[in-house]
C-alpha cells in the first residue's frame, strides 16, 4: 500500500471530463445553440413576403402574442394532451412492464412484438388509426358501434372525442415506450433486497412502493421528461388525423407554429411560437426536476 | 421459359427500360421475344396506373411515341445544357405521376438533361417552396404552383411569355401559347399583369352520378340546385341505409372544406369578397348558400365532416353514395373495375345552373371569378433563382406541349387538359370508354365547364392563410356545433378574415 | 417473485392478452397492405376474410412476385418505386444510432465518474436541447446546410438524427452508469488502470443492457423521424416516414401501397430491435457484482 501515494496523481490527470464531453459539447453547439439564437433574431423580426426580406419588428411579434387567443387556446390544448397522455403512458407502462417482465417462456416474444409499435413513424400511425376511426369505414367505429358504447357519431367530429381519437394514436404508439424502459429498468435491479424483502414476508404491493419505485425513480423519472417534452411537441396525429379540428379542438402549439412559419410564411411569429413554447417546456421540466428532487 | 420465369424477365426489362437503361427498340425486341408484342399483350385498355402512379404496364409505355419533331428540336436546342439536372417539387398529380413514372425519360434522352421530380402532398409542396423563395437560393428550378398560392409566388418566378419572347432560340416550334384555354390562363396563371406560370393541369368541379340508381328512381341530371338537391333527397330516401343522397369533402381545418363552401356560396350568387375587399359571405346571398349546404349535408354520411376529397373519392368508389359535385379527377379512378365497385356506373355533367345570378368579377373582389365548377388548378413556373434558368424552360414546356399533354391524358390518372387542342385528339377519344380505369369520358363535361361554369377563387397574398386556415377552421367549427346559427359563424369569419386582410 | 403455477398461468393469459389489443392494429395495417383497393373500404370492415393479393408490394418494391394471374401487373419504376427509400432509411437510422451513441457513452460516464462544477445544470442543459419545437431547429438548419453542402446528404441527415437523440442517450446511460457500483472503478484506478481503460474493460461490458436499450430507442427515433428529412432532403435520399407521403395524391390516398411499405418497413427496425434486446438480461449489471 505504500506506492498509493505515487499513483495518486496519474488518478488525478485521468480524472479531467473535458475530452470525454468534447464530441458532445461541439454537437450540440452547432445544432442547438446556433438554432437557439437564430430563432431569437427570427422573433424580432418579420418576414415581408412582397419584399422577400425580413424587417425588424422589434417586441411587436411577442405582443402579439400574449393577445392571442387562438395561442391560448392551442396552449391549453397541447397541455391538456400532454397531462393526459402522460398520466396514461406512465400509469399503464408501468402495470404492462411489471406484468411482462418475466423470464417464463414466450415473455421475450410478448416483449419483441410490443416494441413494434414503436417502429412505425408517427406519420404512418397518425394515417393508421385514421382508417381506423373512420366513420364509414373505421373497425375501431365498427367494433364500438356493434359493441354500443358508440351511437351514431364521428369519433373525430365531436369536439371532445376528436381529442380522445388523437390520444388513443398517441397512446398506443408510446406505452411500449415507457414499457421498454421500464423493463430494461427492472432488469437492472439488484435482486438480494427483493429476496430478503420477501423473507420478511413483505406484500407485493409493499415491495413496490418500497423498494421497486424508489429504486426505479431515476429511470422513471427520465422516461417521464422525454416523453413530456415530446408529448408537448406533438404534431404528427393531429396534423394528420384532424388538422386541428374540427375547429380548434385539437389544435396544438407545434402545428400552430408550423403553420405560422410554413403555410403562411409568418417565420419571425413562427420562431415567437416556438420559442414560448420552449420557455413553457423550461419551466415544467424545471418544476418537474426540483419536485421530484433530481439532481444528475 | 416457365410462366414465372417469363413474368420476371418481363419485369426486369421492362424496369430498365422505364429507368431509361434500355432504349424502346431493344426494349420492344426483347419482349417480342417473349411473344409479347403490344397488340398480343392487349392491354392497351387497361388503365396503366392503377389510378395512382404506382406501376406502368409495358404496352402503354411501348405504345409511347413522343413527336419526332418536337424530340429532334429539342436534342439539338438542349445540347448547351447537357448534363445540368433541373429540379421540381410537386403535388402527386395525374399529370406529374405520368411524367415521373412514364415519360420523364424521353425527355431526358433527347436532351441530356437530368430531371429530378420530388412527388409530395400539397401542403408539404407549399413548404418546399416557402424554404425556397424565401432563402433565395434556387434550390428548385421549376415550381408547382397552385392557384391559391398564385399571389403569393408572383415576384418569385418568370414570366412564360416574357421568356418565350426573349429567348427566341429556346422558343419551342408549334408551342402555341394561345392553345390554352383562356379561362385557365386568367384562372390559374396571371396574377394582376403577371403570368406565373404555364397552366398544368385543372381538375375542377362537375356534377357525377350513379346512373343506374338514376335510372332505378327515374331522377333526371339535375340543371338546376333545386333539382340536385331533390335528386339527393330522392336517393337518400330510397336507398337509406345502404347509399346517402351524396356526400362531401368537409374536413375541418382543410382547404377541401373552403373548396365546397365555395361552390355553394358562389352558386346562390354570392361571393367571398366584395368590391371593398371586405368579406363578404355573411351577406343574404352567403346566408341562403349556408341554408342550402345545411339541407344538403342532411342527405350525406356521418364522415363527411372528417373526409377531405380522399374520403369523399373512396366513399363513392364504395358504391354508397348516389351524387357528388366534385373533382373530376376522380372519374377515371371510378371506373377502374380494381379498385371501385362502381366501374361504368358513373355519369358525368358539367355542374347544375346557379340559383341567382354569379356576381360578376365587378361585384367581387381580389379577382375572385365566382361559378359553380370550382377551379384547383396548378401550374408550372420556372424559378426566378434558378440556376439552369434555360434548361428548366425547356422541361416546362416540353411538359406542357400538346404532345406531352396527349400521352399524359392517354396514360390515364384522370388529369385534366389545359389545352384546347388536347380534348379533340382522336387518342383521347378513343380511350373514353366505359369502365374502364384510365376513362376519358367525362372529358367533354369538364371541358364545358371549364368555359361555361368555371369559378376562381381570390387571388391576394392572405389567400394562402384564409383558405388553409381561417375559413375552413371556422367552418369546421360550425359543423362541429360551436355556433348557434349560420349567420354567427358567417359574422365571426368575416371579423377574422378582414383583420387578416387589413393586418397585410 | 415466486408465483404459483396458477398465478403463472393467469399472468401468462393477462400479458399476452394486453399485447394481442397492441398488436391488433398492426395486424390491421398489414391486412390492408394484402387487400385489393375496394376490399379496404369495405362494409363492414374486413378483418379476417379478404382475397390476400401481392399487388401493393410489387408496385411498392419493383419486383413481380409471380403471384398475380396473367399478366397485368408488371412494377417498373413509377412515383411508388420504395427500395432504395427503405435502404436510405437503414443507412440513416444505423449509422445515427451508433454515432450518438458513441458521443453519448463517453459523455455519460464522464457524468457519472466525475464530478463537474455545474452538472447539474450542464445535464440539464443537454436535456433542453431536446425542448425545440423541430419546426424551429429545422429552418436554421436548412440554411446551414446549405451553405455547407449538407443538403440532401445522408451524411447531414445522420449527424442531425444523432443530435437529436443526444439528450435521450446522454441521459439514459448516464442513470444505467450510475447503477453500477463506482467501488470497482475506484479499486482499479488504485491498481494503476487508466480511467479509459476501465471504462473500456469494466463499465462498458457491465452496462451493456443499458446500451442496447439506448441503441434501440435511438435506432427508432431516427427511424420515425419525419420533419428533419422531410426539411432537409430533396431528391437523393429520402426515409420511410416521408415517402409515406408520396402514397397521398391528389386523387386519394393509395392506402394499400402505404400499408404495404409500412408492413415492410417494421421489418429492419424489428430485427434489429430483436437483435439488440438479447442483451437485456437480468441481473448483467449490479447482480453480477455480488460475488
Amino acid at each position: 500500500m505504500t506506492s498509493l501515494p505515487l499513483r495518486a496523481p496519474r488518478i488525478f490527470i485521468s480524472d479531467r471530463p473535458l475530452p470525454w464531453l468534447i464530441p458532445l459539447i461541439a454537437i450540440l453547439v452547432v445544432f442547438a445553440l446556433y438554432p437557439f439564437f437564430y430563432n431569437i433574431y427570427l422573433s424580432l423580426h418579420e418576414f415581408v413576403p412582397r419584399k422577400r426580406e425580413l424587417i425588424f419588428v422589434g417586441i411587436e411579434n411577442w405582443e402579439r402574442l400574449f393577445e392571442d387567443s387562438r395561442m391560448w387556446g392551442a396552449l391549453w390544448i397541447t397541455l391538456l394532451y400532454t397531462g393526459i397522455c402522460l398520466a396514461i403512458q406512465l400509469v399503464l407502462g408501468m402495470v404492462i412492464a411489471l406484468l411482462i417482465d418475466s423470464d417464463d417462456p414466450g415473455f421475450g416474444i410478448l416483449r419483441g412484438l410490443l416494441t413494434l409499435t414503436l417502429v412505425i413513424p408517427p406519420a404512418i400511425t397518425g394515417m393508421m388509426f385514421l382508417l381506423m376511426e373512420d366513420a364509414q369505414f373505421g373497425v375501431i367505429t365498427y367494433f364500438l358501434q356493434s359493441m354500443g358504447f358508440l351511437t351514431g357519431g364521428s369519433i373525430l367530429a365531436n369536439n371532445t372525442s376528436a381529442l380522445v381519437g388523437v390520444m388513443l394514436a398517441d397512446i398506443w404508439q408510446w406505452t411500449p415506450f415507457m414499457v421498454l424502459i421500464f423493463v430494461a429498468g427492472l432488469r437492472a435491479l439488484p435482486t438480494d433486497p427483493f429476496e430478503s424483502a420477501m423473507i420478511d414476508g413483505a406484500s407485493s404491493w409493499q415491495i413496490f412502493r418500497r423498494l421497486t419505485l424508489p429504486m426505479m425513480s431515476k429511470v422513471i423519472a427520465i422516461a417521464v421528461l422525454i416523453r413530456g417534452i415530446d408529448l408537448f411537441r406533438t404534431f404528427d396525429y393531429v396534423y394528420v388525423m384532424t388538422s386541428g379540428g374540427p375547429g380548434t379542438s385539437t389544435y396544438t402549439l407545434s402545428l400552430y407554429a408550423w403553420q405560422q412559419t410554413f403555410s403562411f410564411i409568418k417565420w419571425g411569429y413562427g420562431a415567437t411560437i416556438s420559442l414560448f413554447a420552449l420557455f413553457v417546456i423550461l419551466i415544467a421540466a424545471n418544476i418537474f426536476v426540483s419536485l421530484t428532487k433530481t439532481r444528475w | 421459359m416457365n410462366p414465372i420465369d417469363r413474368k420476371l424477365y418481363l419485369a426486369s426489362i421492362t424496369d430498365r427500360y422505364v429507368k431509361g437503361k434500355m432504349d424502346r427498340r431493344s426494349f420492344l425486341r426483347a419482349a417480342g421475344k417473349l411473344g409479347l408484342g403490344a397488340g398480343v399483350l392487349g392491354l392497351s385498355s387497361m388503365m396503366p396506373f392503377g389510378g395512382r402512379g404506382g406501376f406502368i404496364s409495358p404496352a402503354a409505355a411501348a405504345e409511347i411515341e413522343p413527336d419526332a419533331e418536337m424530340m429532334a428540336w429539342l436534342k439539338e436546342t438542349a445540347k448547351p445544357f447537357a448534363g445540368q439536372t433541373v429540379r421540381l417539387a410537386t403535388e402527386s398529380t395525374p399529370p406529374s405521376n405520368a411524367i415521373n413514372s412514364a415519360l420523364k425519360p424521353f425527355f431526358e434522352a433527347a436532351t441530356g438533361i437530368k430531371v429530378e421530380i420530388e412527388v409530395l402532398p400539397l401542403e408539404q409542396v407549399l413548404q418546399k417552396l416557402t424554404l425556397d423563395v424565401a432563402s433565395g437560393l434556387g434550390t428548385y428550378d421549376l415550381y408547382y404552383i397552385d392557384q391559391s398560392w398564385m399571389a403569393s409566388f408572383s415576384g418569385d418566378v418568370i414570366d412564360p411569355r416574357e421568356k418565350y419572347a426573349a429567348s427566341t432560340d429556346l422558343a419551342m416550334p408549334n408551342y402555341n401559347m394561345d392553345d390554352f384555354l383562356p379561362a385557365l390562363v386568367d384562372g390559374i396563371s396571371m396574377y394582376e399583369d403577371t403570368m406565373v406560370g404555364v397552366p398544368y393541369d385543372i381538375p375542377i368541379f362537375i356534377t357525377m352520378y350513379r346512373a343506374d340508381i338514376y335510372e332505378e328512381l327515374g331522377l333526371k341530371v339535375p340543371t338546376t340546385m333545386d333539382e340536385y338537391m331533390a335528386n339527393a333527397v330522392a336517393i337518400q330516401q330510397a336507398k337509406q341505409p345502404e347509399i346517402y343522397g351524396t356526400n362531401g369533402q368537409m374536413k375541418s381545418g382543410h382547404y377541401s372544406l373552403e373548396c365546397d363552401w365555395t361552390a355553394w356560396l358562389w352558386a346562390h350568387g354570392g361571393s367571398i369578397f366584395g368590391p371593398d375587399g371586405k368579406f363578404t359571405g355573411n351577406d343574404e346571398a352567403g346566408l341562403a348558400a349556408m341554408e342550402y349546404w345545411i339541407k344538403l349535408k342532411e342527405n350525406m354520411p356521418e364522415g363527411v365532416t372528417t373526409w377531405t376529397w380522399d374520403g369523399q373519392g373512396q366513399s363513392m368508389a364504395q358504391g354508397i353514395i348516389g351524387q357528388a359535385l366534385s373533382w373530376g379527377e376522380f372519374f377515371p379512378f371510378w371506373d377502374n373495375p380494381e379498385a371501385s365497385k362502381v366501374s361504368g356506373l358513373m355519369e358525368a355533367a358539367v355542374p347544375p345552373a346557379p340559383k341567382a345570378p354569379l356576381r360578376t368579377t365587378a361585384q367581387t373582389g381580389y379577382g375572385e371569378i365566382p361559378g359553380v365548377g370550382h377551379q384547383g388548378g396548378s401550374s408550372l413556373a420556372v424559378s426566378k433563382y434558378s440556376k439552369n434558368e434555360d434548361a428548366a424552360w425547356l422541361f416546362a414546356q416540353w411538359a406542357t406541349s400538346f404532345d406531352t399533354q396527349v400521352y399524359i391524358t392517354t396514360l390515364g390518372g384522370g388529369t385534366g387538359p389545359t389545352r384546347k387542342s388536347v380534348y379533340d385528339d382522336p387518342r383521347i377519344k378513343a380511350n373514353s370508354k366505359k369502365g374502364i380505369g384510365g376513362t376519358t369520358r367525362h372529358l367533354d363535361a369538364v371541358r364545358d365547364t371549364i368555359a361555361n361554369h368555371m369559378g376562381s377563387e381570390p387571388d391576394l397574398p392572405q389567400w394562402a392563410e384564409l383558405s388553409n386556415d381561417t375559413i375552413p377552421v371556422e367552418l369546421g367549427r360550425f359543423w362541429a356545433g360551436d355556433y348557434d346559427s349560420p349567420k354567427a359563424a358567417m359574422d365571426s369569419i368575416a371579423e377574422k378574415v378582414d383583420s387578416i386582410v387589413a393586418r397585410g | 417473485m415466486l408465483l404459483s403455477p396458477t398465478q403463472r398461468l393467469l399472468r401468462a393469459f393477462a400479458a399476452w392478452a394486453v399485447v394481442a389489443l397492441f398488436v391488433f392494429p398492426i395486424y390491421y395495417w398489414i391486412t390492408v397492405a394484402f387487400k385489393v383497393e375496394r376490399e379496404i373500404f369495405s362494409l363492414p370492415p374486413k378483418v379476417f376474410q379478404f382475397t390476400p393479393s401481392w399487388k401493393s408490394f410489387e408496385e411498392v418494391f419493383g419486383v413481380s412476385l409471380g403471384f398475380e394471374n396473367g399478366l397485368e401487373v408488371i412494377p417498373g419504376g413509377g412515383n411508388f418505386y420504395m427500395t432504395p427509400r427503405l435502404v436510405d432509411s437503414i443507412v440513416v437510422a444505423f449509422f445515427s444510432t451508433i454515432l450518438a451513441v458513441a458521443i453519448a457513452v463517453l459523455a455519460a460516464y464522464a457524468l457519472s465518474r466525475m464530478r463537474i462544477k455545474g452538472q447539474h445544470h450542464f445535464v440539464f442543459w443537454i436535456l433542453s436541447t431536446r425542448m425545440m419545437p423541430p419546426v424551429a431547429v429545422a429552418i436554421p438548419m436548412f440554411f446551414i446546410y446549405k451553405n455547407f453542402g449538407l443538403l440532401d446528404t445522408h451524411i447531414g441527415i445522420i449527424l442531425i438524427h444523432a443530435l437529436m437523440n443526444m439528450p435521450l442517450a446522454v441521459l439514459l446511460l448516464k442513470s444505467f452508469f450510475d447503477d453500477i457500483p463506482t467501488e470497482i472503478d475506484e479499486a482499479a484506478l488504485i491498481d494503476g488502470a487508466s480511467r479509459f481503460l476501465i471504462f473500456r474493460k469494466i463499465v462498458l461490458p457491465m452496462a451493456m443492457g443499458g446500451i442496447a436499450a439506448t441503441a434501440v430507442l435511438c435506432f427508432i427515433f431516427s427511424w420515425t423521424e419525419f420533419l428533419f428529412v422531410l426539411t432537409l432532403t430533396q431528391t437523393s435520399l429520402k426515409t420511410v416516414p416521408v415517402v409515406s407521403s408520396t402514397f397521398v395524391t391528389s386523387t386519394g390516398t393509395a392506402w394499400g401501397n402505404m400499408a404495404a411499405l409500412g408492413t415492410a418497413a417494421m421489418l429492419p427496425a424489428f430485427i434489429f430491435v430483436l437483435l439488440v434486446q438479447k442483451n437485456l438480461v437480468r441481473g448483467l449489471t449490479l447482480g453480477s457484482l455480488k460475488q
